[in-house]
């Protein structure tokens, strides 16, 4: 008994070092000196966003939102919530919704972190371009003058164990498949093609998706291996029903995903005022020879490298992908007595060469070799206040290529105002030759921080 | 007569030696070192005042702690809203460039940055990176000129030039003159001057707090550059000596929590 009651004594010695050895910093960033009393934190946004001036379409996205960051904070345990509250005009549609950003509980240690929830989780040490990032889905169509507008949650399971400070292993476990967003239906794509209703997996647990990563941070160089398998929230598009009217073709398409191992890697080194980065994910896919919607097997790579110049600060990418297997599409046989070919069958021959073409496109793989170029340039004026940037992407293999300038002004600590437009171009019947006419545009943003 | 004028010649050159006794690099050092414990905690608040007295308030919470041969610290940002959660990282070696990355809430994850760029700007301030981290000191030479009397402490003179024109490019200035107290070390005031050679900045430090084993800590720093009128103040709200942090809290996985 006696023992029993040492060994408790000890234990609520430890437990109380643990609770209140809190230092200053810990205790500024949990926003108490108390740790045993539940915090409460939250700050927020309230902002207007205009986009808008595409050929298509007037009011692109056009709405006011009112944002609300929240985090409960007990001794390492922690609920954070991110809400967004947002009304206005998007694509002609009127709207209103209530959108969870993030919501997800946590338990924070200095070994051990475990989160449960919906969370953005983001891979990758290239910029925008992550071959190794097959987790976070996207709403490309939701226009803004923020990227990260356009990232969505997935609720998901993560786990980081903190072996030593400079390694960590990542485990994370996403239940249930959410696709990106992309908006084919707004193309103008010719009068005989529909978009009907997507064929996605059911939520079963054949069909999560598994991550695992390994991130080294050492002085020299910080780098990581991971390996993803799952369904990718980028998916395709297959031809659900091809109908015939005499020769009028009624062309039925639905968006379907597929099943991915990738196997990733990425890097970034110093060296002097320079860093280099990279990143490689080599994508292992299977009946993608019976199947338009599935990439070939493949391998992605982006190379960047970054530095200040006269006070502006650039990076530059090489962004490749190397396709497995690939061949040319077959020259659809012309009509004929001889060859016992329909004008149908030709037409429809046709049509599949053009919708393989298209999900190529998609999935960056319309040669062997694919080869892109993107060039970021940003810098601070006036004390910080105004930055402004500008991205440009060209695509050497399929020569589409678009411009996203942007200035930010920090008029007040509170008050923020942002300019931009993007605009982006193609050859006929490649992806920016269709979205175009849609997401081109320009747009301002003023908001307020709470 | 003559054993009076002997007398003062003697005075004369002991003040001299005294003045030369000191190399200008070793009290530069002493007064680097003095003011840079192993181990301390603190949140400060930085105001920058433009030429018309708007001002902009950031404030943070930092932890520094050498480890070894190296200084580890983590800084981050409580206010104002849309940089809060911001979060630097810096390693700072003794014979080598920092190495540095920062977490941008708006990124959603760490990116390794570029520390060379002393020159630039400290959080939009008037400070620059390099008042902000430990100088490399075999960057400059140094010339004690004199002492002076600076609020009623007698101080040293010590002017500083870096030592070829890529150091001035990377710190910004052509030279630096610094008031160092003779008794206690602490620095009072830093001047720069600019690239060329006019008055740029003028750096005043006070309110040193004595933190025990010979080392201080000045609570306020105020930076004004004379040319454009901008000032800025870098005060300390809270200061904690040595740190429970361990290894493990300096790390990037800390930056994103």
């Amino acid at each position: 008994m006696q023992h029993k009651k040492k060994i408790l004594s000890v234990i609520m010695v430890l437990l109380t070092g643990a609770f209140y050895g809190q230092g200053l910093f810990e205790s500024s960033t949990t926003e108490s000196n108390k740790p045993s009393t539940p915090v409460i934190s939250f700050n927020g946004y309230g902002r207007g966003s205009f986009y808008g001036g595409s050929k298509s379409f007037d009011n692109q996205s056009v709405f006011a939102e009112f944002g609300f960051q929240g985090k409960l904070s007990l001794n390492h345990a922690f609920l954070f919530a991110d809400l967004r509250a947002r009304g206005g005009l998007q694509f002609d549609s009127l709207y209103t919704t209530l959108q969870l950003k993030e919501t997800y509980v946590g338990y924070q240690s200095d070994h051990f972190d475990v989160y449960l929830g919906e969370k953005i989780i983001t891979w990758g040490r290239t910029d925008g371009f992550n071959p190794t990032n097959n987790i976070t889905p996207f709403n490309y169509f939701f226009l803004t003058a923020d990227p990260d507008d356009q990232k969505l949650p997935n609720f998901l399971l993560q786990a980081k164990w903190h072996i030593t400070p400079q390694m960590d292993i990542e485990v994370i476990g996403i239940p249930f498949y959410r696709p990106s967003i992309y908006r084919y239906d707004l193309f103008n794509m010719g009068q005989y093609t529909r978009f009907t209703t997507p064929s996605f997996p059911t939520a079963t647990f054949d069909n999560m998706s598994m991550a695992a990563k390994m991130n080294f941070e050492l002085p020299a160089i910080g780098f990581s291996v991971s390996y993803f398998r799952g369904y990718d929230p980028f998916f395709g598009f297959n031809l659900k029903s091809l109908t015939w009217n005499f020769i009028i073709p009624d062309i039925e398409l639905t968006a379907e995903t597929y099943l991915k191992n990738t196997a990733g890697f990425d890097f970034a080194v110093p060296a002097g005022s320079w860093i280099f980065r990279g990143e490689a994910g080599y994508n292992y896919t299977t009946n993608y020879k019976d199947n338009m919607y599935i990439p070939n097997p493949g391998l992605s790579y982006v190379a960047g490298v970054e530095h200040d110049f006269w006070g502006a600060h650039a990076i530059l990418q090489y962004i490749g992908a190397y396709t497995f297997n690939f061949q040319e599409l077959p020259e659809p046989q012309k009509p004929g007595p001889e060859n016992g070919v329909t004008m149908r069958d030709y037409m429809t021959q046709l049509i599949m060469n053009e919708l393989t073409q298209f999900n190529r496109r998609i999935f960056y793989q319309q040669e062997k070799f694919n080869h892109a170029l993107s060039l970021s340039v940003n810098g601070s004026f006036a004390h910080d206040a105004v930055r402004a940037e500008v991205m440009g992407y060209y695509n050497i293999t399929s020569d589409e290529w678009f411009v996203r300038p942007q200035v930010t002004w920090n008029i007040t600590d509170r008050l923020q105002t942002t300019l931009g437009g993007f605009y982006s171009a193609g050859p006929d019947k490649s992806i920016y030759f269709y979205s175009s006419d849609v997401l081109n545009g320009a747009f301002v943003q003023l908001k307020v921080n709470f | 007569m003559k054993k009076i004028k002997f007398l003062l010649a003697l005075l004369m050159l002991g003040m001299l030696t005294s003045i030369n006794a000191q190399n200008p690099k070793e009290i530069t050092q002493k007064a680097t070192d003095i003011s840079n414990p192993d181990a301390f905690e603190m949140t400060s608040t930085l105001t920058t005042y433009d030429s018309k007295g708007r001002e902009r308030v950031r404030q943070t919470t930092s932890a520094t702690k050498k480890f070894g041969e190296t200084t580890k610290t983590i800084l981050k940002f409580l206010s104002p809203a849309d940089v809060k959660g911001t979060g630097i990282l810096i390693f700072d070696y003794k014979n080598k460039d920092d190495d540095m990355w920062i977490y941008l809430p708006a990124l959603r994850r760490t990116r390794r940055i570029i520390s060379s760029e002393k020159s630039k700007s400290f959080m939009g301030s008037e400070f620059s990176n390099a008042d902000m981290s430990r100088p490399n000191l075999d960057d400059f030479n140094y010339k004690l000129d004199r002492t002076t009397q600076y609020e009623g402490k007698t101080c040293w003179v010590i002017e500083s030039t870096p030592k070829t024109d890529k150091i001035a490019d990377e710190n910004g200035y052509s030279k630096k003159i610094a008031l160092i107290d003779k008794n206690s070390y602490e620095v009072y005031q830093v001047k720069y001057y600019d690239l060329d050679g006019e008055l740029w900045k003028v750096m005043t430090v006070s309110d040193y707090q004595d933190l025990g084993n010979g080392k201080v800590m000045a609570r306020k720093m105020e930076i004004k550059n004379v040319q454009n009128g901008r000032r800025s103040v870098l005060s300390i709200d809270k200061l904690q000596m040595g740190s429970s942090l361990t290894e493990n809290n300096f790390t990037t996985a800390m930056l994103e929590k």
